[in-house]
This record gives structure tokens, sequence and C-alpha cells, in this order.
């Protein structure tokens, strides 16, 4: 019989000592039944990785000042508050805490009421993928449920509020986590019939089994990664090259200057290496579909497989065991590289060629 | 009935279906805006020289693309013009795979094509495409940018899903379990009968948005200059440990079903 009053109070303090992480955008808790397990959410998605800088002609970084309409002074942050504009120019103000008090259970929990198959959910229901991290110290509750959805390849569905607004989300199993896919609830969604399609007929059989033929002509059981990479990124990228290389348009925007076009919420995912390593797995990796050179995942299979059995192309693909990883750097680009360098802190990186840094990250990692 | 936001065709092998695009999203959030002050007036941005503060007109604005070495490049319009894509009215269909090969990452946003002329080829391809069980990889150029996207059938009609790009989407490797915080066989077992209790079929109609009514409410109670509260539920704790708490969670999962 285990010792109950003692497992609570470690429970409490780890629990206690659970701080949410600079970059966590929600935290609070998942109740799984009556198990509740303190979490926080990281967005999953990237930016493109198009953004650029905001310069002057003369490479001075520009930005964003916020100011009056009224009299088009200034303004600081603390001085701007968010309000709602009801007919006639009325505006009714509302505070954070308001829009907290009015779901005091929402803005906290995620309560997982009903279980689906994950494969049942319509893409079009899908709006943004986002790492859901254990928030305390003990995380035998989390590691199960993310191994009972991997298995069963169901997800959970719940709700939770987020800066005023109500998020329908899918819970799932993968890779050994936990991730959280927002959906778009029904109402927000337009039917065939509202967007005014025609009544469905049925085609002569002669005309689907052409096109079914042209289908299956270019049907694969899985998909490049290549297909799917950034075609106008990588352009982009080979543009500023060329004229890096003839020294035009070079100019040194200050580092710690980091703001540059508005990017969507989340472009620094690698930060997440770190929590990973801290909370879940030494070896815990974060990587991009592009990096991995591995087959997009199959929504229908269980995610615990994913670490290893990649449809992957080459010497990026297949199991990424320390030595495969190793390998697998001097595949990686320069970009990537760069990135991984900046997860592991490793100083002069900036001034790095391609094969200093993938010394250097061996070396660190 | 919605105004078509694009006209293409789509291309594969041989054949041409021309088809309009609609959006499938209906926003429904309730908007807010930036005021500050007493008077609560809109706020307004200006783009500033960061250094001096100084205002800088759209005409003198400039991009620069960062390096990883460090350094950035500034990029002029005629720059930029040299990458833009090539006009085009095609929707190129360059591989079909099995649905549900691509996990909930990739996908963006939904739009609908609809048929533009040829209805008999719109619907052909939307039932070959059910027939197969299998959605197409397209390409195509609106509005000067490049997308990707994913064609499927959804209840007879075709839809368009655009896709995230391979280095946007971030997965997560090689996380091992320290033995300590291993769930045993029958935290498992009991885990799964909980999900099994719980389990159905996927309705979005039955999840309303109860809190942009809670907000409307709260918004027009303000404008009203009267109070709008919502009282705590009382949560409820399991006690014990792990297994425990599973037990309790299935034995309440059985209540709820008799009741």
């Amino acid at each position: 019989m285990p010792d109950v009053k003692k497992k609570k109070e470690v429970e409490e303090k780890s629990v206690a000592a659970a701080r949410p992480s600079s970059h966590a955008i929600w935290s609070g808790t998942l109740s799984f039944g009556l198990v509740n397990i303190p979490v926080e959410l990281h967005s999953a998605a990237r930016g493109r990785q198009t953004s650029m800088r905001m310069v002057d002609a003369d490479g001075n970084p520009l930005g964003r000042q916020y100011v009056s309409s009224s009299d088009g002074g200034e303004l600081e942050g603390s001085e701007i508050v968010r309000a709602h504009e009801l007919g006639e120019g009325e505006m009714v103000m509302v505070s954070d805490e308001e829009l907290e008090e009015i779901a005091p259970d929402k803005s906290r929990d995620i309560d997982l009421r009903r279980f689906v198959p994950l494969e049942q959910i319509p893409p079009m229901h899908f709006e943004r993928p986002y790492f859901m991290l254990p928030a305390s110290e003990s995380t035998k509750a989390y590691h199960l449920l993310a191994q009972t959805l991997a298995e069963t390849g169901q997800a959970g569905i719940g709700t939770f509020v987020m800066r005023g607004h109500e998020y329908l989300v899918a819970i799932l199993g993968d890779g050994g986590i936990l991730r959280a896919e927002t959906l778009r609830h029904a109402d927000e969604l337009r039917s065939a019939e509202d967007v005014g399609l025609p009544a469905i007929a049925k085609a002569p059989a002669k005309r689907v089994k052409a096109l079914g033929d042209a289908i299956d002509a270019l049907t694969e059981s899985s998909l490049a990664v290549e297909e799917l990479r950034d075609d106008y990124a990588e352009s982009l990228r080979a543009l500023a090259e060329a004229k890096a290389e003839r020294g035009e348009g070079v100019v040194e925007i200050a580092d710690g200057d980091e703001e540059s076009e508005p990017e969507e919420e989340g472009g620094r995912v690698l930060d997440l290496m770190k929590l990973l390593k801290e909370r879940l797995s030494a070896k815990a990796e974060v990587s991009t579909a592009d990096e991995d050179g591995a087959a997009p995942k199959k929504r229908s299979e269980g995610g615990a497989k994913s670490g290893g059995a990649k449809n992957g192309d080459g010497k990026n693909g297949g199991a990424k065991g320390d030595d495969a990883q190793d390998a697998s750097l001097s595949g990686l680009s320069k970009d990537a590289l760069y990135e991984k360098a900046q997860a592991l802190d490793i100083a002069g990186r900036s001034k790095m060629a391609k094969a200093d840094l993938v010394k250097a990250i061996r070396a660190a990692s | 009935m919605a105004r078509a936001m694009w006209k293409g065709r789509i291309q594969l092998g041989e054949h041409e279906v021309p088809v309009k695009m609609y959006s499938a999203i209906e926003p429904q959030k309730v908007q807010f805006r930036l005021v500050h002050g007493e008077e609560l007036s809109p706020v307004s941005q200006k783009i500033v020289r960061k250094s001096d503060g100084e205002e800088v007109p759209s005409a003198e604005r400039l991009k620069a693309y960062p390096l990883p070495s460090g350094v950035s490049v500034i990029l002029t319009r005629e720059d930029l013009a040299k990458v833009e894509p090539t006009k085009s009215r095609d929707i190129a269909l360059c591989r079909f795979v099995p649905s549900a090969l691509l996990s909930d990452q990739w996908y963006d946003r939904p739009y609908f094509l609809g048929p533009d002329g040829d209805e008999e080829a719109y619907f052909a391809l939307a039932q070959a495409l059910e027939q197969k069980g299998v959605e197409g990889i397209a390409r195509w150029v609106m509005r000067n940018k490049r997308y990707v996207g994913s064609l499927q059938a959804v209840g007879g009609y075709l839809m368009l899903v655009t896709l995230r790009r391979a280095d946007q989407v971030v997965a997560v490797h090689n996380v091992e379990v320290p033995k300590a915080r291993q769930p045993d066989a029958k935290e498992l077992k009991m885990a799964e009968q909980l999900v099994a209790m719980l389990e159905g079929d996927f309705e979005p109609a039955e999840w309303k948005d109860e809190y942009r009514e809670r907000l409307q409410s709260l918004i027009e109670a303000k404008s009203r200059g009267e109070t709008f509260s919502v009282e705590a539920p009382r949560k409820l704790r399991a006690k014990g440990d792990l297994a425990e708490a599973l037990e309790q969670s299935l034995n309440a999962a059985k209540e709820k079903k008799v009741a």
C-alpha cells in the first residue's frame, strides 16, 4: 500500500514549483476524468521563413509605434486597453481580468469530456497546432495520457479560453508528448449551401473513371517533403545570398534588435528544446519536417513511433539515434544548423562557416 | 450566395476542371480594438525609425533579409519583383496521397471550390477523389503569391485546404520517459477504459461557443452601466495517487452513464 499522504505532499510541492516558461502562450490544467495535469501550450508552427526586417534606405531598423488617433501623441503599452465597438461608435472597454472572470473554469482548465478517433476530424476544422508540455515535475499522469492517446488513436476534445476567445481543441498523443490542435467551431465554417454551390449531380461513370485513372497515375503511398518545401523562401534566400556575395545592400542590424515583420506567434519554437530536455527527457529534440527530410506523418496512426519509423529520404531520414543525428548534420542547410547552434547557445555562431557549425554542434550536443 | 474570391483551372493530366474559389471560413469571434484613455479613443500605428523615433513614409520603407551569418541584405522592390511568381490560373496537381496521410499540423485554411461552367467535370472529379480515398497536392499562384494545398472531396464537393510549408511544421523526437515516470500496466488499462467510456463521434455542432455569448452579455451589461459576473464552478478533485484517481474517475463516469 503506498503512502498516500506522503505522495500527495510531493505532488503538491511539484505543482507549486512549476513556473510557466516565458514562451508559453497559455497555462492551466488538463482534466482527464478526475486526473488533473498541469500543462502549458507552446506553438508547434513557425512563421514562414520569408519574414524580413523593415529598414530605411541606410539599413536603420524601423518599428511600429502606437499613437493616439485623437491627438497623434505616442502611447506606451500600458496606456492601451482592449474595447469592443458596439453600434454607432460606442466603445466598451474590457480588461484582461474581466475576460477571464466570465469563464473562470475555461480560462484555467481544459476538460476532456469526449474522445473521438483522430481520423474522424475533417481537416477543415484544424486551425493551429501547439505542443502541450507538462508544467510540473510530476509527469506520470502526463505520460499516461500521451501513451494512451497514441495507442488508441483517439483525440480528447475540450474547450478553453485564451485572450478573450474560446477555442475548441483536440488533444492528441504524438511522439511521446501531448499535442493540442485548435479546431474551428462548427459555426465558423461555411457549408456548401452557405456558399451557394449547385446541387450535387451524379457524373457519368465514364468521366469519373477517366479522372480516376489520371489520379491513379499520380498516386503514391507517401509524400516526399520536397513537395512541401517553401520555394519562395528559398528563392528569397538565394537572392539575398547572391547580393551579399557581391557586397550589395549588406547592412548590420544591431543584435538583440529582434523585431522583424510581425510574425505569427511562436516563431521561436526552437527555444522549446531546453524545456523539453528539462521536463521530459534529456534526449528530446525539436526539428521541422524540412530538417527531418521525412515524409509527413500519417494522421490515423498513433504517434508513438514517430521518432523512428519514418519514410525518410537518404541520410536525413530513418532512425534518429545519436549516430544518425550526427551524420545528418552535414545534410542540413546552414540556416537549420544555425538554429541548432542557437538552441545550444554556441558562442560565435554568427561568424561560423557551415563546416564549423557542424563541428561545434557535434561538440556541444 | 457568396461571391467567388478567385477563379482557376484544375490541371490533372490531360483533364481541365474550371473552378471558382470561396472562403470556407465564417469569422465569428468577437472583435476587439485597441483604445486608450478615458475617452476610449482608437489607437493607430505609425512606422518609425527606432533610433530617433522619426516617422518613415511607406515609400522609404525597405525590407532586409536576415542571413544566418548575422548580416542582413536589403532587397529592393526591383529585387523582389525578380522572385515574384508568374501569373497563372492553373491549379496544378502533381501528386495524390491517401486521405489522412498528412497530420493535422500541415492544414491551414479551407476553401470551397465550385464549378465554373463545366459542372460535369467538377462533380466527376469530386466523385473520383471520393472513390479513390485520396487527396491531391495542389500548387497554384493567387494574387501574386504561391500556394500549396490539399484538394479533397468533402460531402460531394471539392475543397482546397492550404498547407503549411515543410519548415513551418515542428515535431518533437526522442522523448524517452524515465522509468520512474512510466505508467504501469494497470494504470494504462484504466486510462484506456476511461477513454473508451468517454468515446463518441466527432460532432462539432455539439460544441457551442458559450464564451462568445457570455462575452456579449458582459459587453451589453457594461454598456448599460451594469455588472455581469459568473460564478466559478467547484472542481472535483480526486484523492490519492494516479491509480486511485483513475479508479475514482471510472466510477464517476459509470455513474454518469447510468444517470
